[in-house]
């Protein structure tokens, strides 16, 4: 049919075959480290994207995607460094933390959700008691997606097929009618798929998947990830 | 929010969820059509569409919950909104849908009230998150010409809600005959 | 020889708010273990009769599940007895996995984790489930493997009777075949709503037929098969000559 909707990458790498919680717990403690970061001196910045090298490394995440992932985020973080160069030093080291810290943090998330399943990930996220509602709520989500998926690329094919040098109204209006049929559709659908979860039982909270108990050593390189980026960024602020 | 009550009324969650589901699923799909277009996001809003819609008919802490997680979940899966933006949306879509509910299915106000209602405190909220975040982040200038320059360019997307919300919700509604029975009953 | 039916059905009318009759005195049973087709053209109210067996639909006249009588307070009881198949897969997996799809039955009617995880694996087999297919999301599913997921997530709760809704759209002739061998295979009462005359032939012995609501043949499968010029008057073959 189609191909999913997230980043993940099916390949052979050291992070793929971590335990998702240890990579969860290594990428908060590296987006805390980002955030709280100094950018002058520059070595802790540059002791963050350091460590970011190794999960790109590690992960066997694809340069192209990077590449365009960055390029993303550089437009945008890049408006604010281009406006500053006529602000005051001020302004200019602001911008600069800024642009870097989005950097750090997109690419940070980028090697998780290329080398995790977004099911392993949200599963693991409903662990947490105070995330609990939403990963459930998320978890549908990803699952209305991939069955809406087809149902856009059908209607939309189907519309296309049929005004093939379609100019700026037909498309508007071709948008508009998709959409619409899309929401009736998803109403119908949605009280279909409620029945569904009352006749197998549904009594109003989700039963969670038994945990299988992460491997300690994954855990400890998470850990020590996370505490070796908290360091550096600590360190650089605070002396 | 979502495991509420036990037992009693597990139809109307179990729909609730599911609708959340697909509306929100609406919520990452549109920005990609849009983008496909050549529209630009940050001019139709297109995330906003079904997120408001939801507000209006799931109740307030699932809608709240739903406004929270969709930009967030979008920046995981497909890059967009970016990285700055995605949790300054997920503020504002919380705010937005569960003020939406808040007004529409617990106080029972018309649409045309609530929407217009959840609309200016959409605003209200991004220019107190912009002031918070530049004033963590230390950039003082600019920021709130920032949320003007914001809410202009967003103006098409606004007016394209109060154009499309009603409609959506109408159509929700008639397909769910129940869901225009249960409005302030929760 | 007088047990107690799987599934007694005693004058079961349904009316849509603002829609026509859909079912109209409807009344029959099903032993246990029988199985028995549905069959109706488009709209004779075939899933109609399916979401009032189940209570999702609230109908007149009285349904009895091995002994449960569907009322007020026992909607859950009957429904753990008697599963519905959907007629789109896609609606009845809601899970993020396979496996967690049909485990869910069982957790959620009180079962531990690994009992409900031994009747996610013995559905599966039921229905010649690859196990590799077990811990991907549904939407990696072929149409044939998704329709046979589906089917599995309802037979986890070990149903009395099984309704199946239209199993063989989207579905091949392998797969149709293949669907066939494992709902042969299977201990429970069956009631197979379909249009598909081929595929009930060497299934169902006996058939009823709804023509708008009404329930106008229950009889043996092959004798009805034979009449042509009745199956074309129920909807179920086209006329032998069509319009000039
Ligand atoms: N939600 C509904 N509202 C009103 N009428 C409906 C609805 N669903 C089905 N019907 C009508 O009820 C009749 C039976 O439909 P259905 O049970 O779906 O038929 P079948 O499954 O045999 O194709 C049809 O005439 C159809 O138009
Ligand atoms: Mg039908």
């Amino acid at each position: 049919m189609i191909g999913h909707f997230d980043l993940y990458m099916r390949r052979e790498s050291a992070l793929h075959r971590m335990d998702e919680r240890a990579k969860i717990i290594a990428l908060v403690g590296f987006v805390l480290a980002a955030l709280i970061a100094p950018t002058r001196p520059v070595w802790p910045a540059c002791t963050l994207f350091g460590l970011l090298g190794l999960g790109l490394v590690f992960g066997r995440v694809p340069p192209l995607l990077l590449a365009r992932r960055t390029l993303l985020v550089a437009l945008f973080v890049g408006l604010p460094l281009l406006v500053s160069r006529w602000g005051g030093e001020d302004a200019r080291l602001a911008a600069e933390a800024f642009a870097v810290k989005s950097l750090l943090v997109a690419a940070a998330f980028m090697v998780l959700m290329t080398t995790t399943r977004t099911v392993d990930l949200l599963d693991a996220t409903g662990r947490l008691p105070l995330l609990r509602g939403l990963s459930a709520l998320a978890q549908f989500i990803v699952r209305g997606v991939n069955v809406l998926l087809g149902e856009v690329v059908r209607t939309y094919r189907a519309w296309a097929l049929r005004a093939p040098r379609a100019n700026l109204q037909l498309r508007v209006r071709g948008l508009a009618a998709a959409s619409v049929s899309l929401v009736g559709r998803a109403a119908a659908r949605s009280d279909r798929i409620g029945a569904a979860m009352v006749l197998r039982g549904f009594d109003g909270s989700l039963p969670q998947a038994p945990a299988r108990s992460p491997a300690a050593a994954h855990l400890a390189i998470g850990v020590a990830f996370a505490m070796l980026s908290l360091a550096a960024a600590g360190i650089g602020r605070w002396t | 929010m979502v495991a509420r009550k036990r037992g009693k009324d597990a139809l109307w969650q179990a729909r609730e969820l599911s609708l959340a589901g697909l509306l929100g699923a609406l919520g990452l799909l549109l920005p990609v059509g849009f983008h496909a277009l050549g529209w630009g996001g940050k001019i139709f809003l297109p995330m906003h569409l079904p997120i408001v819609a939801a507000g209006f008919v799931l109740g307030p802490a699932t809608a709240a919950g739903l406004g929270l997680v969709v930009p967030l979940l979008s920046l995981a899966l497909t890059g967009m909104p970016p990285l700055p933006l995605a949790p300054l949306m997920s503020v504002e879509l919380m705010v937005k849908a569960g003020v939406a509910s808040l007004l529409y299915r617990v106080l029972r106000l018309p649409i045309w009230i609530a929407l217009p209602v959840a609309l200016v405190a959409d605003w209200v909220v991004l220019a107190l998150a912009v002031l918070l975040a530049a004033g963590f982040l230390n950039i003082k200038a600019g920021a709130l010409a920032y949320v003007a320059a914001v809410i202009v360019a967003g103006l098409p997307g606004t007016a394209l809600q109060l154009a499309a919300v009603p409609a959506a919700v109408a159509a929700i509604e008639r397909r769910l005959p129940r869901l225009a029975l249960k409005r302030g009953k929760q | 020889m007088d047990i107690a039916p799987a599934l007694s059905v005693e004058e079961l009318s349904y009316t849509y708010p603002g829609g026509g009759r859909a079912l109209d005195q409807v009344s029959f049973s099903l032993a246990a273990g029988e199985r028995v087709a549905l069959l109706g053209a488009n709209g004779a109210g075939k899933s109609t009769l399916l979401w009032c067996l189940v209570g999702v639909l609230r109908a007149s006249g009285k349904v009895v599940v091995g002994g449960t009588e569907l009322a007020r307070g026992a909607e859950a009881e009957v429904r753990r007895k008697l599963g519905l198949a959907f007629s789109e897969p896609d609606d009845q997996l809601f899970m993020p996995t396979v496996s967690r799809d049909l485990s869910f039955g069982p957790l959620a009617a009180g079962d531990a984790p690994e009992e409900s995880l031994r009747k996610a694996h013995a559905a599966a087999g039921q229905v010649a489930l690859a196990e590799d297919l077990l811990a991907r999301p549904p939407h990696e599913l072929s149409s044939g493997e998704k329709r046979r997921a589906a089917l599995a997530a309802v037979l986890a709760l070990e149903p009395e009777v099984l309704a199946l809704d239209e199993p063989t759209n989207s579905l091949d002739a392998p797969g149709r075949a293949a669907l066939a061998e494992a709902l042969l295979g299977l201990p429970c009462a069956q009631l197979i709503a379909t249009h598909n005359l081929d595929f009930v032939r060497r299934l169902c012995p006996r058939s009823l037929v709804l023509v708008e609501g009404k329930l106008v043949a229950d009889e043996q499968t092959a004798s009805l098969l034979l009449d042509r010029g009745r199956l074309a008057d129920y909807g179920l073959l086209a006329p032998e000559k069509g319009p000039t």
